[in-house]
């Protein structure tokens, strides 16, 4: 396709880019402060226990030792969803949870302080399983949600929000059928998405310019207008709220969840008058930050043989752990991305949320569907077995096409109003060989001796492109440089510097002319921050506004000095002229004396687009080891327009870190059955991908136009891990020949279902399982 | 050995000790003590390189040795600075991401302008540590395959997944001068 | 990381005299990759005063052969094992061993002492304290081996007692198949000890106050095969879930000597003798590989989540003796 832009769609070098390959990127540990604290978090030893009492006497004697806080010292925030979840509780729900809150001088000092915190605890039975929460007897972790089941349902979603799939007539639907499956599988295994860079914070309490109290924050995040609105709901109306975003070490929407560090950190700095850094050990991070929801399915499906789905209905179980603060909006947004992946008419998923004694789930990319497809795809898959459906064909014929719609997260119909993406999955299986790979359910592509070849497919779509408000300034100054104010940060995505590229390509001026202003609240307007793939459509999206507007306010000053009306006028380079007479210029400068030229873009939310992504993997697994290899991974999808070639890549090979197709394969959080401790709180135990075990990786891009956006695009990064875990359950199914349903294929399950290792002397395991419905 | 040798050996007196630690071609002559500033014989390297010296672009995040991304180079090969003491790093060169760039003209090293040219990161959290490891890689080899780069560069986590465009970027450095 | 006294010992003597005085209260640095995670962890019952650099000792850092045997000083890098020419040519396991622990930068300060004497990995026994405090347990003097009941998917499946943890170090496997030995020191003198005899449940058999200085091999037999194989999630960082070490002679188209040893799955490398006997004066062959690979595992006792290990154990010897 001809590239009619500029820079849109070319390789231009990020802005931060200098500052990252030179060390000079100041993440917030970078930061250097006067007087600064160290915070550190004193954590319980007891899944379930209630505090009895607390001795601080000790921790506070120490040299160095500047504040001992426990709940009696704090006023009694709250937060979450609903909003019961108390910053330090009586209570303690998970092995990590906080007690109290120590600030030193240093964090060896504070750390060697939290050891001298003597606490009493009457320990009380735990629950650690989603199922045996609900049961009858199960101890119960909140007064407020009996039977562990916390209500569905977000208020930041609007008025009413998606809690149920719910359309047509089931029955009528699974009469229809030519085959009902009924199946249960489950993708439990709570993967950490684990940015680099553990959860941190400073924060400095004092007072504003009015004699306000003025809480300041140094964060890295992702979103810190968000941020503001959060931590002004929790820490009170007669405070004002200010945060600054500096580069963030990786998010994957986890680092959203950090209103508790941030409210240690600013209750420490209140009780001290000095600034106070909470920085998050590795062990902390996956030990006592958010972990992926797990998601349990039991469905009957209804499937013809064509391939309509005729129906699908049963309960979804999601586990949030000890608390939620998002997992209802998951839960809403994975209703809709179903319907997205599915064109089925009858659909009746019930969902239910259920809260157990170990550390929170809560946002990792693939929000709320990738939870509920890793565990609906392989049910459906039985269904393609049965009527000798190739998956592809499935995905092809079920996914969302121009003329249909679905229910999205606010519960309200949508018509799609995208384009269908079946030349674009055609592709992508050309670019894989699907065709010839493919050799029917439960049979290897190829065997090698104990080596067997198999493969898979996946696909999924989000609506959430378009979601929620974002708003921008763009200001030309006088000297001609322009400043885009947007409260975005950069947490990897090169959204920073594509911001400055589209109003590059708006006012057609060197890039280089451009720059964004640090994402601080108190100079930015509203920017809701970069989830669900939104950055492309929404932000973007504002940011162009502002610059169209700057653009026209900048040729109504220019138009009388070439004598025409601003409608006629066209700019490069710092150039202003009538496009009847192009010779006749008048430089910005001229039009800018002794004037600044600020324009403004909102974005409103827009829920009738959805992307797509479809992965093809090709895994070898050994049947002697049970070993499995991720070989080959084809990511296909249609982004409208490319932005940023290098960017784009970037996103789409992310599809195997985060919590994405590894948790397939090797990431899970083990939580050991009796004490509820988490065994694998650390970069060894936790695995994840290395940099010499990369499998090949093809991205097929199309560039559809999308008539919705100025430059034609769609965004798509935060969907790249969705649809891989369950192609390589998929595919690993088809290596060996057997049903692989749990996550992650581990060499164990391998064995196992191969028949070589049996359950004897693993009842334990075997008890948990028939209970899941894992399916060993 | 006698028994009576090591009896009658008695420890070093508590004094002043001094360790000089050479960072980036400078010398920083550190006092051992416990007072503020002073260097804690339980810090590790990656502590005094970042909040006694202020070279943050030496990143830490998992500090257990399992990352890379705390990665420097000491005489030129790659080590975890996070698994160091720095007591016992005197007399070493030591060279952290800022003292790559060339200390007269500011240059930047060609593997520093590759990265850039490749956007070879996202976050840019795991950058520097994946930059010392291909310097070192490269100081030892100029010319890798492309599995030696993938195999120098198998301590480095990158959470984003910019690997793909890391050995792109070294590849286009390597059999090169720099 | 708490603090702690610090010396740089220059001689072997010197280090000692340290240990002696401090009663158990010392420790050696030889590397610190595992030392420190130790440290930092909180994880050691008795948290030490004092911590003994002996990387300034001069000389114990040779790969040479002398004679019949071949010595390795205590304080040879994993990276120089793993790039030594004599051991490629003449004792491939060690080479191979070496080169398959952790990452590079790992490699480039670990030392064969320090990878001998490290820590076990068992996951309930390193539970970090900052996190709501570490886990008493049978292997730290007080409480149950939690592996028992618990997640025990990489524990022993031999010869555990009390303590179910493995002996997770990758040279201790070579050395077991080669029939090293290492020579400890302490102000009793000098002792040696074969590294397969080293480990026991509960710990490994280094006294407080004893530090190992070299350990020695003779010199292979023949012109022999040696193979080693490690089977991880990962191949970099991960510790081995299994590894298999062989040595071994052909004469006259029979196997005429055998040595195998089993890594990741006792708390020491496990020496496969029924396996080596199965071996002796039979021609090579697949069958002959898998009846081996049996053998090996005649003895195993799984825990109830690790029986899968007798399967990756009976699959690596196949591999190692058949191809």
């Amino acid at each position: 396709m001809a590239q009619p832009y500029r820079y849109i769609g070319k390789a231009t070098p990020r802005k931060d880019g200098l500052d990252i390959v030179t060390g000079e990127s100041r993440f917030v540990d970078d930061l250097k402060f006067e007087r600064l604290l160290h915070g550190v978090v004193v954590r319980s030893p007891h899944a379930h226990a209630m505090i009895k009492s607390i001795d601080s006497a000790g921790a506070k004697g120490l040299e160095g030792v500047r504040a001992v806080l426990t709940r009696e010292d704090i006023p009694d925030f709250k937060y979450g969803n609903p909003r019961v979840f108390r910053l330090l509780d009586r209570k303690v729900r998970y092995v990590g949870d906080a007690v109290a809150l120590i600030a030193a001088e240093s964090e060896q000092i504070a750390r060697e302080a939290a050891g001298l915190v003597a606490i009493d605890y009457h320990v009380l039975p735990a629950v650690f399983d989603d199922y045996e929460a609900m049961e009858p007897g199960a101890p119960q972790l909140y007064e407020e949600f009996p039977g562990n089941v916390l209500p569905l349902g977000d208020p930041f979603l609007g008025q009413k929000s998606m809690v149920e799939i719910r359309t047509g007539d089931v029955a009528d639907g699974l009469s229809e059928a030519d085959v009902i499956i009924a199946g249960k599988c489950g993708y439990d295994n709570l993967p950490n998405p684990m940015p680099m860079e553990s959860p941190r914070v400073v924060a400095s309490w004092g007072r504003g310019v009015e004699g306000r109290d003025c809480v300041t924050f140094w964060i890295s995040n992702q979103a810190p207008y968000l941020m503001k609105v959060i931590l002004g709901a929790i820490l009170g109306a007669n405070l004002d709220v200010r945060v600054f975003g500096g580069p963030c070490g990786g998010s994957f929407g986890s680092k959203l969840m950090s209103w508790q560090p941030m409210c240690y950190a600013a209750l420490l700095s209140k009780n001290t008058g000095r600034p106070v850094k909470v920085v998050y050990s590795k062990e902390e991070h996956l030990g006592s930050f958010v972990l992926r929801p797990s998601s349990r399915l039991d469905i009957k499906v209804g499937m013809k043989k064509d391939g309509t789905v005729t129906a699908i209905a049963g309960d979804w179980l999601i586990g949030t752990g000890c608390y939620s603060q998002t997992t209802q909006a998951q839960v809403a947004v994975g209703c809709g991305e179903a319907m997205i992946a599915l064109r089925c008419k009858n659909w009746s998923v019930k969902p239910k949320i259920v809260c157990t004694n170990r550390t929170a789930s809560g946002i990792a990319r693939g929000f709320g569907g990738q939870e509920l497809k890793c565990a609906l795809f392989p049910i459906l898959s039985r269904g393609m077995e049965k009527l000798q459906i190739d998956p592809l064909d499935f995905m092809k014929k079920n996914f969302i096409k121009p003329g249909d719609g679905y229910l999205w997260r606010d519960a309200q119909w949508y018509d799609y109003r995208g384009i269908s993406f079946t030349a674009m999955m055609d592709r992508g299986a050309e670019v894989f060989g699907w065709k010839q790979k493919w050799k029917g359910w439960l049979t290897p592509t190829s065997v090698e001796g104990a080596k067997r070849i198999g493969i898979g497919v996946g696909v999924h779509g989000n609506a959430d492109v378009g979601e929620d408000v974002s708003e921008a300034y763009v200001r030309i100054d006088s000297n001609g440089s322009i400043v885009v104010h947007s409260c975005l940060q950069e947490h990897g995505t090169g959204q920073r510097s594509n911001g400055a590229k589209v109003v590059a390509e708006v006012l057609q001026t060197p890039l280089e002319w451009v720059s964004m202003t640090p994402a601080d609240t108190m100079v930015n307007p509203f920017e809701f921050g970069p989830f669900g793939s939104r950055g492309t459509y929404v932000i973007l999206g504002a940011i162009i506004r502002a610059a169209e507007d700057a653009r026209s306010k900048l040729f109504e000053v220019a138009a009388p000095m070439l004598g025409c009306a601003a409608s006629e006028l066209d700019t490069a380079d710092g150039y202003i002229w009538a496009k009847s007479a192009p010779k006749r210029r008048v430089r910005w400068q001229r039009a800018l004396f002794q004037r600044t030229i600020l324009g403004y873009g909102r974005f409103e939310p827009d829920y009738s687009l959805s992307n797509c992504l479809m992965s093809f993997v090709e895994v070898e697994v050994d049947t002697e080891t049970g070993n499995l290899v991720l070989q080959r991974v084809v990511n296909a999808t249609d982004v409208g327009q490319i932005i940023d070639p290098q960017g784009l890549a970037g996103q789409l090979c992310g599809c195997l870190g985060t919590a994405g197709i590894d948790s397939a394969i090797f990431e899970e959080t083990i939580l050991d059955s009796s004490t509820g401790r988490i065994l694998n709180a650390n970069m060894i135990d936790y695995k994840w991908r290395t940099s010499s075990e990369m499998p090949t990786i093809d991205n097929v891009v199309f560039q559809t136009p999308m008539p919705t956006h100025r430059f034609h695009a769609i965004g798509v990064g935060e969907i790249a891990t969705a649809p891989g875990p369950s192609a390589v359950l998929m595919a690993a199914s088809n290596a060996i020949g057997a049903w692989l349903d749990s996550y992650p294929v581990t060499p164990c399950k391998v064995l196992r279902a191969l028949g070589k290792v049996g359950n004897a002397g693993n009842k334990q395991r075997a008890h948990t399982a028939r209970k899941r419905g894992a399916g060993d | 050995m006698s028994r009576e040798n090591i009896e009658s050996r008695n420890e070093p007196v508590a004094g002043e000790k001094l360790i000089e630690l050479r960072v980036n071609s400078q010398v920083y002559v550190l006092r051992v003590g416990r007072g503020p500033g002073e260097l804690d014989p339980a810090h590790t390297l990656a502590f005094t390189l970042r909040e006694t010296l202020g070279l943050t672009g030496t990143k830490v995040s998992c500090d257990k040795g399992a990352c890379g991304g705390c990665t420097v180079l000491r005489e030129a090969e790659a080590v975890l600075s996070c698994m160091l003491l720095t007591i016992e790093c005197g007399g070493k060169e030591i060279t952290t991401i800022e003292g790559l760039k060339d200390a007269k003209t500011g240059a930047l090293d060609p593997l520093q302008q590759s990265f850039i040219d490749h956007s070879a990161f996202q976050c840019g959290y795991c950058t520097p540590g994946m930059i010392m490891s291909s310097k070192a890689l490269l100081t030892a080899n100029p010319s890798p395959a492309e599995e030696e780069i993938k195999e120098a560069l198998s301590g480095n986590f990158c959470r984003c997944i910019s690997q793909y465009q890391v050995v792109e970027a070294v590849k286009a450095v390597s059999g090169k001068k720099g | 990381m708490k603090t702690f006294d610090h010396y740089d010992a220059h001689s072997l003597d010197e280090a000692l005299g340290l240990l002696a005085n401090r009663c158990g209260k010392a420790r050696i640095n030889a590397g610190g990759t595992d030392l420190l995670g130790l440290l930092k962890d909180g994880v050691l019952p008795r948290y030490p005063e004092l911590i003994v650099n002996i990387k300034t000792i001069p000389g114990l850092g040779y790969i040479e052969e002398d004679g019949e045997r071949l010595r390795i000083g205590a304080l040879a890098r994993l990276c120089e094992l793993a790039g030594s020419k004599l051991l490629r040519e003449r004792y491939a396991v060690l080479c191979e061993a070496a080169g398959a622990v952790a990452g590079p930068q790992i490699r480039n300060v670990a030392t064969v002492g320090g990878n001998l004497c490290q820590d076990v990995r068992c996951w309930y026994y390193r539970y970090p304290a900052h996190l709501g405090g570490t886990m008493e347990c049978a292997r730290k003097g007080r409480g149950p081996c939690f592996a028992i009941k618990g997640d025990n998917r990489y524990h022993a499946i031999l010869g555990g007692r009390k303590c179910f943890a493995v002996c997770p170090s990758d040279l201790a496997v070579a050395f077991a198949a080669l029939g090293g030995q290492m020579t400890i020191v302490s102000p009793r003198g000098e002792r040696k000890i074969a590294v397969g005899d080293f480990y026991s449940p509960l710990g490994n058999g280094l006294a407080d106050d004893e530090i190992v200085k070299e350990i020695d091999v003779a010199k292979a037999f023949g012109p022999g095969r040696q193979r080693f194989l490690k089977f991880t999630v990962r191949k970099p960082i991960d510790f081995a879930i299994v590894s298999v070490a062989a040595v071994t002679e052909e004469k006259n188209g029979v196997f005429a000597n055998a040595r195998i040893a089993i890594g990741g799955v006792a708390p020491g490398p496990f020496r496969a003798e029924k396996a080596e006997e199965k071996l002796i004066g039979k021609k090579p062959s697949e069958a002959l590989a898998a009846e081996a690979a049996e053998a090996a595992v005649e003895g195993a006792r799984p825990l109830s989540k690790n029986g899968w290990k007798i399967e990756v154990a009976k699959a690596l010897i196949t591999r190692v003796i058949g191809s």
